[in-house]
């Protein structure tokens, strides 16, 4: 699903985002990426939804190439990949539903496929009876459950979520961690970069570690060591 | 409601018209003023040409005759003159109505007039009107009458110097459309910035939607299109502004320019409804095509899609 072949990417001023990277990612695997702060796990997010360029190395997602991706096809690429980052991204003038639809609205679909697909999502993340708040009037972990709810929109097969309990505290945490791990019943890849010790080791799954740019273990059913 | 994906887009770019009123406002002003001077550049031209005609249909010269001169050599003169390609027509004027005339053009009573009265008989002889078919004729006319065949019947010849007074209006008329020019190109130029400006504030204003857009894989173009929807906006607004303007000071500058010209010269206002089309849809094509190529400049430069 996911491959990375010797990717390095090198910001301007020579700051090493990420080194010699390489990794291979099976369709429906949860994986959880951590390492201390500025190790470069955002930065390996940014780089499979094409929002940087590896400097050398190869990307291949679901079989396509993007290491050097045309800018008109990443909105194609960015359709088959979910984001949810720490902070939220959701337009405050919008209701829940809205803030769900304006995904598919800005793709293109048509409204009848819009009104079906939303109420859908909404459901998969509990949200069904607050679809007329506008994000202000729900809470953080309710918040990045609309944003989970708008990633799913597009069916993506992979869903990448970058310290996505980062400003939640310990419930609206599990809450979350729970819908991710149903969304990976679901059949849809799973990347989660985390900080989060405990989440870590009560998933039991695939664990990548990441330290100044370098993959230092990568353990199925690992623990969060560091 | 239904919409379809370019309606979706329009739906956006109406949106952005209004969340930033007083900036579309601006853009739109500015525009119109540079609408309305290209259309001062129009009239002016009309104008111009109406105004050369005009003088040059009122122009032509007069030839007084010796009193003594029969009107059959006059007549003799007045064929010799019609032979001549640069000569449009030729007036035969008797003694008489020559007379008449005069009393008229002085008015009736006045101390002219009652001079006259006090010589015997009809001091005038015949006179020839000639017209030619423009302003340079003249010469030839002049160099005709100069033939010593002719100069010894000819008591008085009366050419202004017309052709220095078209040249003046040419040069007047060429003049303002100069100013007018620049005033368009200045106009024009401070339009194109401020319309990079206002898709600049429009990118700003929607930095969160359109990093959400990104995020969430929206088209590029329908990142961009509500900004072109936007710009075409303002291009009809401007264009419908100019012409909701320009009618009424036509209407009302229109009784000033006939009392100058002349009635039936000038009709400006059904200049305008005739050529209506033409005209409003070739600026409405130049603004928009103005408008959407700084929107798309601007766009690749703010928004980096
Ligand atoms: N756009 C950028 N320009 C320059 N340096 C960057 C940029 N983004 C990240 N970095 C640097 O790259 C390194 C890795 O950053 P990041 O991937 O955000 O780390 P993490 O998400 O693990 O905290 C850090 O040193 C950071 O300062
Ligand atoms: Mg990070």
């Amino acid at each position: 699903m996911i491959r990375l072949k010797n990717v390095s990417k090198t910001y301007p001023g020579n700051i090493v985002g990420l080194q010699n990277v390489n990794l291979h990612i099976r369709p429906g695997e949860f994986v959880s990426v951590v390492g201390q702060s500025g190790t470069g796990k955002t930065t390996l997010v940014k780089l499979l939804i094409s929002e940087e360029r590896p400097t050398s190395g190869q990307i291949v997602i679901g079989g396509w190439d993007i290491s050097s991706v045309r800018s008109s096809e990443v909105p194609l690429l960015r359709r088959q990949i979910g984001v949810v980052f720490q902070d939220f991204k959701l337009l405050p003038k919008k209701t829940v539903y809205e803030n769900v639809a304006f995904a598919l609205e800005v793709a293109g679909v048509r409204s009848s496929r819009i009104r079906a697909i939303v109420p859908q999502a909404l459901k998969i993340v509990g949200l069904t009876d607050k679809a007329d708040r506008f994000p202000r009037q729900v809470s953080g972990g309710e918040q990045q459950r609309v944003v989970i709810a708008r990633s799913l929109v597009h069916r993506p097969k992979i869903i990448v979520a970058d310290e996505p309990t980062g400003n939640l505290d310990s419930i609206n945490t599990w809450e979350i961690i729970d819908l991710l791990r149903r969304i990976n019943g679901f059949g849809t890849t799973v990347m989660l970069v985390t900080h989060n010790r405990e989440v870590v080791n009560s998933l039991q799954r695939r664990v990548i570690t990441i330290d100044r740019g370098l993959v230092v273990s990568d353990v199925e059913e690992g623990k969060y060591v560091l | 409601m239904k919409l379809s994906f370019p309606m979706r887009i329009v739906r956006f770019g109406v949106q952005d018209f209004f969340r930033n009123f007083w900036l579309s406002a601006a853009t739109v002003s500015v525009l119109t003023l540079t609408v309305i001077s290209i259309n001062a550049l129009v009239l002016m031209n009309v104008l111009g040409k109406i105004a050369v005609t005009v003088v040059e249909s009122k122009i032509d010269a007069s030839v007084h005759f010796r009193q003594d001169v029969d009107e059959s050599r006059v007549k003799t003169v007045r064929v010799a003159l019609l032979s001549l390609p640069e000569v449009k027509e030729v007036e035969y004027v008797p003694p008489e109505e020559a007379l008449q005339r005069f009393r008229n053009a002085n008015g009736e009573g006045s101390e002219l007039v009652e001079s006259l009265e006090e010589i015997e008989g009809n001091p005038f002889g015949a006179t020839l009107v000639i017209r030619a078919h423009d302003t340079s004729g003249y010469a030839a006319v002049m160099h005709t009458l100069n033939q010593p065949l002719f100069a010894g019947l000819i008591e008085e010849k009366d050419f202004s110097d017309y052709d220095a007074m078209v040249s003046r209006l040419n040069a007047i008329t060429g003049k303002l459309e100069v100013f007018l020019l620049a005033v368009t190109c200045a106009f024009g130029a401070i339009a194109l910035m401020i319309v990079m400006n206002a898709v600049r504030v429009s990118v700003y204003t929607h930095r969160e939607e359109i990093s959400i857009m990104r995020l969430v894989g929206a088209s590029n173009w329908f990142i961009r299109g509500p900004f072109y929807v936007e710009a075409f906006i303002w291009t009809l607004l401007s264009v419908g502004m100019t012409v909701l303007i320009l009618f009424p000071s036509l209407a009302f500058a229109q009784p000033f320019l006939q009392r100058f010209f002349g009635s039936g010269s000038v009709d400006l206002v059904s200049f305008y409804a005739v050529n209506l089309l033409p005209l409003v849809g070739l600026q409405a094509a130049g603004v928009a095509f103005m408008t959407l190529v700084t929107t798309k400049l601007a766009t690749a430069r703010y928004l980096r899609v």
